[in-house]
């Protein structure tokens, strides 16, 4: 399958004014690193007001398409949505051919494919179709997006600013946070999710730009929409003994997330096979048929679904509504995805989950009074919305902090991550490849990913460490008593080591024929003072059993063994470690 | 590049980042100024929609199509989330529409927030009652009771416990629901319209001495009260008052504002009570009447007794097979002892009392052998259960 819409043809960068971007970082080496944190501030800001339009574009255009009040049996619920649908396909065709999906894996590839550039076509592309999508019904979500948006902000300011490659990547995950901190209103779960989702692994260099720029978007944003969270959580109350009812929740949500990823995972390829103009309807059709569920009866599993999940939060909804929201949400969702209609998966994963564990905690409560469930409904759907987002889009740690945050309670820690491992768990054996993953390799681009990097397991010093079999000599020794020492040794040939113990707890690996040469300068004088005297300053590295194997290849250049020594007892050999074992131990891997 | 050229290369980039600076703050107020107007817009619309929505659905409540409301305040309360009117107008719907359960989530999910809202622990009593959950029916009636109001929380508070006693007495939870009563009636001003209630229940939980006492409160207030009168009419008559209920009765009746009234089944019930407590005092053997019109009254009130306990005893066949209770009362009414004679009934006033407790005893005995009887038998019967009352 071609990766053709997720990357975008990088641009030449353009020397600003005079002088090109090498001969500014040689006139002034420390301006990026300042620009980097204003910028970052700047980007904030901008993406938190586009977030605000963006969210409001698309409540305008739900109230304008759809009307104030959507019920069932009315026929544009899904007229609406299909002419959007062809309209979206159009455009998307023949306008913004970039902005199809979700927009987490087009930012994750501009990162790592592109230097991270998004171009402002895709920006505007992606804000208009994505808005109108959503606004029409198609089941999808708008976090997404405007983590999209905001990294197509960061990568256009930044360019403009003439910074160089560098930093032109790392500003791509700093506008993707602020753009989904501002649209979730949840800064912490935001940086999280940029780290797990966007850029796959720990980057210390870009964090603090990041944290500014989600800062900065959430303040923007909460000035419009106020300090209250993106949903409203009732009264949060947790009983150790509901855990058992946390329990049954935990394996619900990761059979329903197992279903919800595999029907994207079976569907999605399939309809990406289709010839150019079969694809071409698929949104419509996708909205058709959408729309017919909320037609039928289901208005609530249209749009983003933020009042359906307020709704079942607060008990508007009986436990089989609830049930049969969370079914015909995965299916309207996978249809609205699959057909590549531009929109997140976000609000859809929260939506089931809040159904699915409101829902059950519904049935809990009605069926099994005597399990003591004290927790409001609101506490099951908030634990659900986590349990969806660990286990469908495997992001187990923001999902963690994102119940906290939204909730702002912590007596809910301890069902939302026992809930959300188990789902976790269960996901991950049914279902190795994380969703965002099987959607890069159905496009064929290979990313990294923090799922890839969990499941990486590291070597380390002490598993190709053995015990120093050669020979010690002391630091303190003086030059002949090493020499009658050396002589010792006389069937080691010149390659052999010995290890030197010098008088500041550092160790030095000398070679025989290292040895030999010293002693065969010296004269009569020296051979009094200590051996170390004559080795120089250098020393072996401190190395320690827990370090990275990879740590020693550098070394192996100078020294022909190295000492591992004890990190609490300083020079206290361990053991020690030579190329060859460093290679043995990665071969037997 | 000498150190002039880099000093000037330097100027010119901080320049170059300043004004790319300025342009970015203009880009970005101007931006947060549109973003602001289409927000003020955009809120004010919603604002709308929610009023209008959530009139719609208050309306829809009033006019009795709860379905209708349920829909149109979920869309107001989806404009205006947390509204608190709303969301209690949307329980209440729900409640109406007969979707006790999404009531009881919703007015749950309320509770949990306001655990000590007055009128939310009431409609969760109500949706308990109605679920015949008696035991979370009276917690959250208790709760209502003792939470908190806005406004006239007193009243409130009054109306939710005799709603607690109404429903203690369906449940036959009579002792319960008379001491919550005792309780209302403590801690309210004296109101002839909560008397009234009053009386009306706590005659219902069998307290009818109490109930009479509020009923004799109303017409105090309002002497012409005609419910008042007819329910301590009954109480009195209840109580075995039967001068004091003949006279209530019959104000009631006089109380009746039209002859239409006077003829309903209700006033029947009165009339015949009216009746039978006259025929009471003309049969009752008061120790307090003149000595001959005693006798005279023991005399037919004796026949009455003796009819009775001939019939009664009639359907055993022979006297042999009368049961033990009506075999002695067959031996007090051949004894010499009992002469039915009018002079030796004048003569002693002991031997007065001896004949008016046999006559007694035989309508008692002769009622749980043979069955209840009406007529003059029932009345005497009457007698016979509260012979102290009737003289008061």
């Amino acid at each position: 399958m071609e990766a053709n819409h997720m990357t975008e043809r990088e641009p030449e960068l353009r020397a600003t004014a005079a002088i090109s971007i090498d001969q500014t970082a040689a006139i002034a080496p420390e301006r990026e690193e300042r620009l980097f944190l204003l910028l970052s501030i700047v980007i904030g800001i901008i993406s938190g007001l586009l977030a605000v339009s963006f969210r409001m574009a698309i409540e305008w255009l739900n109230v304008l398409l759809l009307g104030s009040a959507p019920k069932p049996g009315q026929p544009r619920l899904f007229i609406i949505p299909a002419i959007a649908g062809v309209v979206i396909a159009v455009l998307t065709r023949y306008v913004f051919p970039k902005v199809r999906g979700s927009g987490v894996n087009q930012t994750k590839a501009a990162l790592y494919i592109n230097n991270g550039y998004i171009s402002f076509r895709t920006v505007i592309g992606k804000f208009m179709l994505s808005a109108l999508a959503i606004g029409s019904g198609h089941s999808l979500g708008p976090e997404d997006p405007a983590l999209q948006i905001g990294a197509g902000v960061a990568s256009l300011i930044s360019r403009k600013m003439g910074l160089s490659r560098e930093r032109l990547r790392l500003f791509a995950p700093v506008g993707a946070a602020a753009g989904l901190a501002a649209a979730f209103n949840a800064p912490i779960s935001a940086i999280l999710f940029v780290i797990e989702e966007v850029i796959g692994r720990w980057n210390a260099s870009v964090l603090g730009s990041i944290v500014l720029g989600a800062v900065s978007s959430v303040v923007v944003a909460r000035w419009f929409w106020g300090s209250q969270p993106m949903f409203r959580i009732p009264t949060v109350t947790f009983d150790s003994r509901e855990l058992l009812a946390y329990t049954v929740l935990g394996v619900f949500g990761g059979i329903a997330s197992l279903i919800f990823a595999k029907a994207i995972g079976y569907l999605r390829p399939r309809l990406r096979r289709q010839s150019a103009w079969k694809q071409m309807l698929q949104p419509g059709l996708a909205g058709l048929l959408v729309g017919g569920i909320g037609y039928f009866g289901l208005p609530q599993v249209m749009g983003a679904g933020y009042e359906a999940i307020d709704q079942a939060m607060h008990a508007q909804f009986a436990w089989k509504i609830l049930l049969a929201l969370a079914i015909f949400k995965i299916i309207a969702t996978t249809l609205s995805f699959s057909s590549g209609t531009p929109g997140g998966m976000f609000a859809p994963t929260l939506f089931i989950g809040a159904m699915l564990g409101a829902s059950i905690g519904a049935f809990e409560k009605l069926y099994f009074p005597q399990l003591h469930l004290a927790g409001s409904l609101g506490s099951y759907a908030l634990v659900g919305m986590g349990v969806l987002f660990a286990a469908f889009l495997r992001a187990p740690l923001t999902s963690v902090f994102m119940v906290l945050e939204v909730s702002g309670n912590y007596s809910i820690i301890v069902p939302v991550i026992l809930a959300n491992a188990i789902a976790y768990v269960i996901s991950r054996t049914f279902q190795p490849v994380p969703v965002f993953e099987m959607l890069t390799i159905q496009d064929g681009l290979y990313l990294p990913s923090m799922e890839e990097q969990r499941e990486e397991s590291e070597l380390h010093i002490e598993d190709a460490m053995r015990r120093a079999i050669a020979p010690v000599l002391e630091g303190t020794d003086a030059v002949a008593k090493a020499m009658k020492a050396v002589a010792q040794y006389q069937e080691m040939k010149d390659g052999s080591v010995l290890l030197i113990h010098c008088s500041d707890g550092l160790w030095y690996a000398a070679t025989h024929k290292e040895l030999e040469d010293i002693f065969a300068n010296v004269s009569e004088a020296d051979a009094s003072r200590w051996l170390e005297e004559r080795l120089g300053k250098e020393r072996t590295p401190m190395l320690f059993p827990d370090l990275l194997l990879a740590s020693t290849l550098p070394y192996f250049k100078r020294w022909p063994l190295l000492p591992i020594t004890n990190r609490a007892r300083r020079g206290a050999l361990e053991g020690a470690v030579s190329m060859a074992d460093v290679i043995k131990r990665y071969q037997a891997r | 590049m000498s150190r002039t050229e880099v000093s000037l290369a330097r100027r010119r980039l901080f320049l170059r980042d300043s004004a790319a600076f300025l342009v970015l703050a203009l880009i970005t107020g101007a931006l947060f100024l549109v973003t602001l107007f289409l927000f003020r817009s955009f809120t004010s619309h919603r604002a709308e929609l929610a009023v209008r929505w959530s009139g719609r659905g208050k309306d829809a409540l009033q006019a009795g199509k709860p379905q209708e409301a349920i829909v149109a305040l979920r869309t107001g309360l989806s404009y205006a989330p947390g509204t608190r009117s709303y969301e209690l107008l949307l329980a209440q719907a729900l409640e109406d529409a007969g979707r006790t359960d999404e009531a009881s989530n919703y007015f749950m999910n309320l509770w949990v927030a306001q655990p000590g809202d007055g009128f939310i622990n009431l409609e969760l009593a109500r949706l308990a009652a109605k679920r015949n959950d008696p035991r979370d029916a009276v917690k959250y009636y208790r709760a209502s009771i003792y939470g908190t109001w806005e406004g006239d929380g007193v009243v409130r508070r009054r109306e939710v416990r005799l709603e607690l006693a109404r429903y203690l007495i369906a449940q036959h939870n009579t002792n319960a629901a008379r001491i919550e009563l005792l309780i209302a009636a403590g801690n309210s001003p004296s109101d002839p319209k909560l008397n009234r209630t009053l009386a009306d229940l706590l005659v219902e939980t069998g307290d009818v001495a109490d109930g009479f006492a509020f009923y004799n409160k109303v017409i105090e207030a309002d002497s012409k009260n005609q419910a008042a009168l007819a329910g301590a009419g009954r109480a009195a008559y209840r109580l075995g008052n039967f001068a004091t209920a003949h006279s209530l009765l019959e104000r009631a009746l006089e109380a009746k504002a039209s002859p239409l009234e006077k003829n309903q089944t209700h006033s029947g019930e009165l009339e015949t009570m009216l009746k039978n407590s006259r025929r009471i005092l003309e049969l009752r053997p008061s120790g307090k009447l003149r000595s001959s019109e005693r006798v005279s009254r023991i005399l037919v009130d004796l026949g009455i007794a003796k009819k009775r306990f001939s019939s009664c005893a009639a359907g055993f066949g022979t006297t042999d097979k009368l049961p033990p209770a009506l075999e002695e009362l067959n031996a007090r009414w051949a004894s010499d002892d009992v002469d039915h004679g009018r002079a030796k009934l004048l003569q002693s006033a002991a031997r007065q009392d001896a004949a008016v407790q046999l006559i007694y005893d035989t309508e008692v005995q002769t009622s749980r052998i043979c069955g209840v009887a009406g007529g003059d038998d029932a009345l005497l019967l009457l007698l016979a259960k509260s012979p102290d009352t009737v003289e008061r």
